[in-house]
């Protein structure tokens, strides 16, 4: 090896370096952003292992917020963040534990239900780390995240992964993905241990109602839809019909498969008394012949290649050109959620639930997903909580 | 110019009355039937549950058995206590399919049983399509049209049909209603169909 070699080769060397290095503070930068949620008196914030201390310090010890009301009533759970990449879910979250005021019952509210999967977005997938919500106060950050936990929390995948304890086999890389590794196990691996600390956590609580907020590709054929497990039928069907008479958006039912497992509709109803329901409402942004994953898309659901697939009858929910605005799809669940509370009291008039104070569908499409932000320099001491 | 006779005029006038008087009548009989009621489906969407709610809510007398066979019908009848109506929610869900088991052939084979065992005991057959269009071709992929065939299989052989009225939007359950002779009960609400089971089964 001549010097010239030499100089080639510490060039390349050194320009991997400075490439890595790059990358390297990227990622960190991502995984370590912190984003803010203001709390009000009403609510109370606790972590994830005080259901199961052995997920202590790691990184799905994640906040769990309390919202209780001055009156006794049914408990329900809403999760956010199962999926990470799906954000519609983790802002309707946002939106509850700011403005929820319960009368009567419970909220207990998990916006990072995957943290782990909110510290990483997916590789080669080109999507943006961060995305901004515009507020009259200067807009607020969010970290994208990824369908799976963090390769760095949970590596390597097996080449099969069973599920436990069904013993069913499902696709390899779904041993990191929430919504498909419940209800978990207590010396399993990291998502599975989430989950366990999560049915703990709904049994000790004594959760009625657990909604999963999810958000899918509309190639997808579950969509702008409840999922629900066969306790929840009724819930389910009185919810989906009410919000579609009354609140201006067609959301249906679909019954979940009593053989799919490892999904909270079925296993959270399966291994607990809670009732369980997942919600789905549409995501171009997933779609497999989307365009650019930019931020862009990301808020407005605005794709031509998602419009071209729904011309060439490829799609199971309607596209046009407006697209599906973050607004839209934030606003289907906190309106599908406070009906599935208020569908609750019809059939549960001893154990109600009453939570006033979310804006519903209409309301965030008229006036955006930003308004609802609560800006953290106005907050009190104590009231702002870092995800 | 010839005279009308006035006498022949009024005749027919009251003749066309009561003939009116007769198809309304007919119409009203068409569009009730009696408890109790076996609650099922072709194709088992979440549909049913939709007519469930509302058929406990006003204390109606029914089963619900999303996979009602002809031998349930039959079992009834040697127990002395017959249904008198049958209500076949039509649309088809893959999840639905796939919980249960059972393929789209599979559930029009029980289904063509249970209409004939049906129609042998006099049982009066209710096709109902309850979800709207987003159980129709909205919601189904390319090539599927497994929702049309529960429709074709129930619709086209009942006798009343109970349909949202979105899910009329091309005309499908009206040609039917048309073509085949078979009242239509159109509602657009949800709501409303608590009112239109109320009016079916009136006591």
């Amino acid at each position: 090896m001549d010097r010239k070699d030499i100089l080639r080769k510490s060039l390349i060397g050194l320009a991997g370096l400075v490439v890595m290095t790059v990358a390297g503070i990227s990622f960190y930068q991502h995984r370590h952003y912190k984003e803010e949620v203001v709390i009000s008196d009403q609510v109370k914030v606790k972590k994830l292992a005080d259901y199961f201390p052995e997920l202590s310090g790691s990184v799905n010890d994640c906040n769990i917020y309390m919202v209780e009301g001055s009156e006794p009533g049914a408990t329900i759970m809403v999760l956010a963040g199962s999926h990470p990449e799906e954000p519609a879910g983790r802002l309707a979250g946002w939106i509850l534990v700011e403005h929820a005021k319960m009368q009567k019952g419970r909220l207990i509210v998990v916006l990072s239900t995957n943290r782990s999967g909110t510290t990483v977005t997916r590789p080669s997938g080109a999507y943006p780390q961060l995305y901004t919500i515009p507020t009259t106060w200067g807009g607020q950050k969010f970290r994208m995240g990824d369908r799976w936990t963090n390769p760095l929390d949970q590596w390597p995948d097996p080449e099969v992964y069973i599920h436990y304890p069904s013993r069913q086999n499902l696709a390899y890389m779904d041993i990191r993905n929430l919504n498909r590794a419940w209800p978990g196990r207590a010396n399993g691996t990291l998502t599975e241990r989430t989950t366990f600390a999560f049915m703990n956590l709904i049994r000790q609580e004594k959760v009625d109602v657990v909604i999963d907020m999810h958000e899918a590709e509309l190639q997808y054929p579950v969509i702008n839809t409840i999922v629900t497990h066969e306790k929840g039928q009724d819930l389910a069907t009185m919810a989906s019909m009410t919000l579609t008479d009354f609140e201006g958006f067609s959301i249906g039912t679909e019954f979940s498969p009593v053989n799919l497992h490892g999904l909270s509709h079925r296993e959270i109803g399966d291994h607990s008394d809670a009732i369980s329901l997942l919600l789905e409402a549409p995501e171009p942004f997933l779609d497999a012949t989307r365009g650019i994953t930019g931020e862009k898309q990301l808020l407005e659901g605005k794709d031509a290649f998602v419009v071209k697939a729904g011309k060439h009858g490829l799609l199971y929910a309607p596209i046009d050109e407006n697209g599906w605005p973050i607004a839209k799809r934030v606003g289907r669940h906190t309106s599908t959620v406070l009906q599935i509370l208020q569908s609750w009291n019809e059939f549960h008039p001893e154990k109600e639930i009453v939570c006033e104070g979310v804006p519903k569908y209409k309301e965030l499409i008229e006036k955006g997903v930003g308004a609802f932000l609560i800006d953290p320099k106005t907050a009190g001491k104590g009231k702002v909580i870092f995800e | 110019m010839k005279r009308f006779n006035s006498t022949r005029i009024s005749r027919l006038l009251i003749l066309g009355f009561a003939m009116s008087l007769i198809t309304t009548a007919n119409q009203a009989v068409a569009q009730t039937a009696s408890e109790p009621v076996l609650l099922t489906s072709c194709g088992q969407s979440p549909g049913p549950v939709r007519l469930k709610i509302f058929l406990q809510k006003d204390a109606i007398a029914f089963d619900y058995n999303l996979q009602a066979k002809a031998e349930d019908l039959i079992a009834r009848k040697k127990e002395g206590k017959p249904y008198k109506s049958v209500i076949i929610v039509t649309g088809a869900s893959l999840k639905g399919m796939g919980a249960a088991g059972v393929s789209m052939d599979d559930e029009l084979t029980r289904t063509k049983a249970l209409i004939t065992e049906a129609k042998k005991q006099g049982i009066k057959i209710i096709g109902s399509h309850i979800e709207g269009m987003a159980r129709r071709s909205q919601g189904a992929s390319t090539g599927d049209n497994t929702d049309e065939m529960s429709i074709d299989a129930v619709c086209t052989v009942c006798d009343l049909m109970i349909v949202k009225k979105e899910g009329d939007s091309d005309g499908r359950f009206t040609t039917i209603s048309k073509g085949k002779n078979i009242p239509l009960i159109l509602f657009e609400m949800n709501t409303e169909i608590e009112g239109v089971l109320k009016k079916v089964f009136t006591k």
